[in-house]
């Protein structure tokens, strides 16, 4: 049925739908939604990072003006969490992290809600704590969670003891043996990055409802069958009895990939019996969001003369926070993405989820991609740094090609990444890599290679073929911002019925509507949700055709879908129009629909090659060249971008337009994490960077023109070859200024951000503040 | 005794707490939700309107201080049908992302161009210092104004 529609119609520069409500202020978000009716909910939340509770009083805050409901531990008793249920709804007997939730008030107004959360009695004796992974790994260190032996598996596999919640181990090959040889050079490296807050500009926030016997949850999320599946987990209650929609939502970048905020209010809205609105404040924001997390990380490499990596081994350590949540999941990724890039003839690693008592980390685009790909990169030119050769040539040698191995021990197929290399210096070729300019700053430039993978998972779709040949589909896929639902799905339904995106209604996500996905993220949307709209729209064309066959007196398979019409292959004008066969369709065999679903059933990884992973191999690779020149002020330390260019793997460009304006955003946001955005985090466990005033997003005047060219091709299972392009544009942008920094300054660059202190520390050969024993000992100690 | 002002074009009165925030006033009270609340402390721009035709970050503006003023939200300016040409340029240029900052952006903007109406890439950009947006790095929203003035004048300049 390929040939029945053009594919190559999918391919345009469609303008979102969503963008003139938006401009005029009048697109209702979460945080928009309410009104006279709908009470406000407020959190009390933990000031001490470590306590035992001792008293928890809510009987004066119940009497306070406005008050409806107050709701506490005892109403929500069950554990949650990704792998390991370990993660309750509220602080019971002990709280884990500065800013945990005690207690929840629904009231009239949000002063009255605020204002009994302060009249709640809450009395605690604290408990000692540990607040950096170091402290965490020490000896006889305060386990976070004492009883972490007792928690319910989710997932079978991952190594857990004490305060490491979860391992995840490669081992293929003979590592020993490699590092043992006696020709080749052993590079060592260990870096250090902080905390990354996604700062969406609409915070979490749900307004929920119960409903006809059943929980409405209206919330700004990015996977609705998530909020769906955990709220009911910790409420109690059959999955059925909760529906989950979802409005635009105002900035995720990964943050809204879990369930958060939505149990509070749900419980209030049982409680009540009234609509409940729950929002975090910005502070609230601020200092619980699940960032990207902090990571420690060391890297050990064997590598010959000619600059085969024989061995290597790493050891990454991620900050959990108080509780596993994504990190437990994302210590699978540093198979991939640490492990990515070059052909490695041995590689072992360990990656470790750590529990601190600091607030829970998530996942953030590209997630530990980022980082890992920072410390691959950098430690990279240390190696051509120690065996002599020119980092280009290096990498043209080494990055992963058709028929190569991958960490896990998986096949790739294509050769891209070496090409994407040439493709990036024919247009920009090497000069110096190091200089000093006339005004005396330090000038570096740098070339980086990153490798994402799209996770694809489980996706539903239904296509209805309307009467008027307008077409509906019902996902559970979310607008978070990058346009996926607004054009690439639009796009992709349109040219597999023959008609025009516009014509495409896309139904708002609804759990009660549509079948279960996985959520928007990690760039599986256009893939994921796509090609079970290709398999949805497959359906209704077999249907429409076999209608139209008889009406045309042809077979099928003679047929074509182009245009709103239905015409003889080759032979425009010779059929009718789709509305006319969907009408007939009424009178033989009824409406038209048809639904589709996909999912990936997993590459499989060399037996015995990785354990506590929750998968074994990427679905779809994704690949990035990155270059940079700077200059760094030797006085300030204050780095300019000079020039920003990438070549980007994307399988197939839907929409060029749309994927310029990721690639804009998402490298500015890696400029932020690079240069800008620092989180620390005080003796009380909490971050002292409480808003915008402290925390330094990008400006206008800090960003440049991201130049780009787009990899067409490369191999994907992907609807129309596509891969996701919108996760992808920051993998290797703290990579790339960091070995550009480097370059200029004639340091070893290690840690991030590089804000202007950290460099001229750096310049000056002082301490940089990192100290990474522990990340070698462990190595040391653990063979396993 | 409440505070009265136009809002909108139309007379409007607030009976709450003089101390409430116009932004507060303006989404819970007047269900003008276009402004947004997203940093509270005048560093974002997401929540600017006019006050007598000139900008102002409504989150840090308490009702008590607007007697007898003209207030504009991103709702008043123009209507359903009708957009500015900063609105326009945005579409035509695909710019807008998750939207949040986009009602402060118009609102920046629009005011900006009317007395700066050939402004070099540096000057569009200075003017934003103080509307921050978090999806699409800036770069094609200054795409966007330029292609303003240029197709008026003819003149690029960058
Ligand atoms: S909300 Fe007013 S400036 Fe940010
Ligand atoms: S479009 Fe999301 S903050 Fe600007």
């Amino acid at each position: 049925m390929t040939e029945s529609m053009d594919k190559t119609t999918a391919v345009m520069n469609l303008p979102r739908r969503d963008a003139r409500d938006k401009l005029q202020g009048r697109t209702k978000y979460t945080v928009d939604a309410g009104g006279s009716d709908v009470l406000h909910a407020a959190l009390l939340r933990s000031d001490v990072a470590s306590a035992r509770i001792t008293r928890l009083d809510t009987s004066a805050a119940l009497k306070m003006p406005g008050v409806q409901a107050i709701a506490t531990a005892a109403d929500a008793p069950g554990l949650h969490g990704l792998g390991i249920a370990d993660h309750p709804v509220f602080a019971d007997k002990v709280v884990r992290y500065h800013g945990e939730p005690l207690a929840v008030i629904a009231a009239e107004t949000l002063a009255q809600a605020r204002a009994a959360a302060k009249a709640i009695i809450i009395e605690y004796a604290e408990l000692p704590k540990v607040l950096t992974m170091a402290e965490a790994l020490s000896q006889d260190a305060p386990l976070v969670h004492p009883d972490w032996e007792d928690y319910e598996i989710l997932f079978e596999g991952g190594n857990r003891s004490g305060n490491i919640a979860w391992q995840a181990t490669v081992d293929r090959g003979d590592t020993d043996a490699a590092f043992a040889r006696d020709d080749v050079t052993i590079v060592e490296g260990s870096y250090q990055v902080g905390r990354q807050n996604h700062v969406s500009f609409e915070p979490r926030a749900v307004v929920a409802s119960f409903e006809d016997g059943r929980y409405h949850i209206h919330t700004s999320t990015q996977a609705p069958w998530t909020v769906k599946s955990v709220t009911a987990k910790v409420l109690g209650v059959p999955e059925a009895a909760v529906h989950v929609t979802v409005p635009a939502v105002g900035g995720g970048f990964g943050l809204k990939f879990d369930c958060s905020l939505e149990p509070y209010a749900t419980i209030l809205a049982r409680k009540t019996g009234r609509s409940v609105s729950l929002v975090n404040s910005r502070k609230e924001e601020m200092m619980t969001c699940l960032c990207r997390e902090n990571a420690d990380i060391h890297i050990r490499s064997a590598v010959t003369k000619n600059g085969e990596i024989v061995g290597r081994d790493a050891t990454v350590l991620m900050d959990c926070g108080a509780y596993g949540g994504e990190q437990v999941f994302l210590t699978t990724m540093t198979a991939h993405t640490l492990g990515g890039n070059y052909k490695l003839g041995s590689v072992r690693i360990r990656t470790k989820a750590v529990y601190t008592n600091t607030p829970p980390n998530g996942a953030f685009r590209a997630c530990n991609g980022v980082y890992n790909t920072f410390a691959l990169e950098r430690h990279t030119d240390e190696i051509c740094a120690a065996i002599g050769m020119d980092p280009f040539e290096f990498r043209r040698r080494t990055v992963v090609g058709d028929q190569d191995l991958g960490a896990t021990g998986q096949v790739f197929e294509g050769n891209v990444l070496g090409p994407m290399l040439d493709q990036m210096v024919a247009k920009h070729p090497i000069g110096k890599r190091s200089d000093t300019l006339p005004d005396g700053r330090l000038y570096g430039r740098a070339t980086t290679v990153g490798t994402w993978f799209i996770f694809v998972g489980p996706s539903a779709a239904t296509v209805i073929l309307n009467a008027d040949a307008s077409a509906t589909l019902v996902t559970a896929g979310v607008e978070i911002g990058s346009g996926t639902m607004m054009q690439s799905l639009p796009q992709i339904v349109a040219a597999n019925l023959g008609i025009h995106p516009d014509a495409v209604i896309v139904k708002t996500a609804d759990t009660d509507a549509a079948g279960r996905d996985l959520g928007v993220g990690g760039g599986r949307t256009t893939v994921s949700i796509g090609a079970a709209s290709e398999a949805a729209c497959a359906d209704v064309r077999d249907k429409l055709l076999e209608v139209a066959s008889g009406l045309l007196q042809t077979k099928p398979d003679n047929l074509v879908l182009t245009a709103g019409r239905v015409e003889m292959k080759g032979r425009p004008g010779s059929g009718t129009t789709i509305r006319q066969v969907v009408q007939h369709a009424e009178t033989t065999i009824g409406p038209i629909s048809g639904s589709g679903a996909f999912t990936a059933p997993g590459v499989p990884a060399m037996p015995g090659c990785a354990a506590g992973h929750f998968i074994d191999a990427i679905d779809v690779p994704v690949f990035a060249v990155h270059d940079c020149e700077v200059a760094v002020d030797p006085v300030t330390g204050h780095v300019e971008i000079l020039s920003y260019r990438l070549v980007q793997d994307v399988g197939r460009a839907l929409n060029h337009r749309a994927i310029h304006g990721q690639i804009q955003g998402g490298v500015v946001q890696g400029i932020g994490y690079a240069l800008t955005e620092e989180i620390t985090i005080n003796k009380n466990g909490a971050f002292d960077q409480t808003g915008f005033e402290s925390y330094h997003l990008p400006l206008a005047g800090d960003v440049l023109p991201i130049e780009f060219e787009l990899y067409e091709g490369a191999p994907s299972i992907g609807p129309l070859g596509t891969k996701g392009a919108g996760e992808v544009p920051i993998l290797n942008v703290a990579a790339t200024l960091g070995c550009a920094i480097a370059n200029a300054t004639d340091k070893k660059v290690n840690t991030l951000p590089l804000t202007p202190p950290r460099i001229t520390a750096l310049l000056e050969g002082r301490q940089n503040g990192s100290n990474l024993g522990h990340v070698a000992r462990l190595r040391g100690g653990d063979k396993r | 005794m409440g505070v009265d002002f136009t809002l909108n074009g139309k007379p409007r009165s607030f009976a709450g707490d003089p101390r409430t925030s116009l932004l507060h006033a303006l989404r819970d009270d007047f269900r003008l939700t276009g402004a947004k609340d997203v940093c509270g402390e005048g560093f974002c721009g997401a929540c600017i309107i006019y006050v007598d035709g000139e900008p102002k970050t409504s989150c840090l503006l308490p009702v008590g201080a607007l007697q007898g003023t003209e207030i504009t939200t991103i709702e008043g300016i123009g209507n359903v049908d009708t957009l500015n040409p900063v609105q326009q340029a945005f579409i035509d240029f695909d710019v807008v992302q998750c939207g949040m900052c986009f009602p402060g952006m118009v609102m920046t903007l629009t005011h900006y161009l009317k007395d700066n109406p050939r402004p070099s890439r540096a000057e569009v950009k200075a003017a934003l210092t103080g509307n921050i947006c978090r999806c699409t790095g800036y770069e094609r929203i200054i795409d966007a104004v330029m292609s303003l003035h240029n197709s008026a004048s003819g003149e690029v300049r960058t």
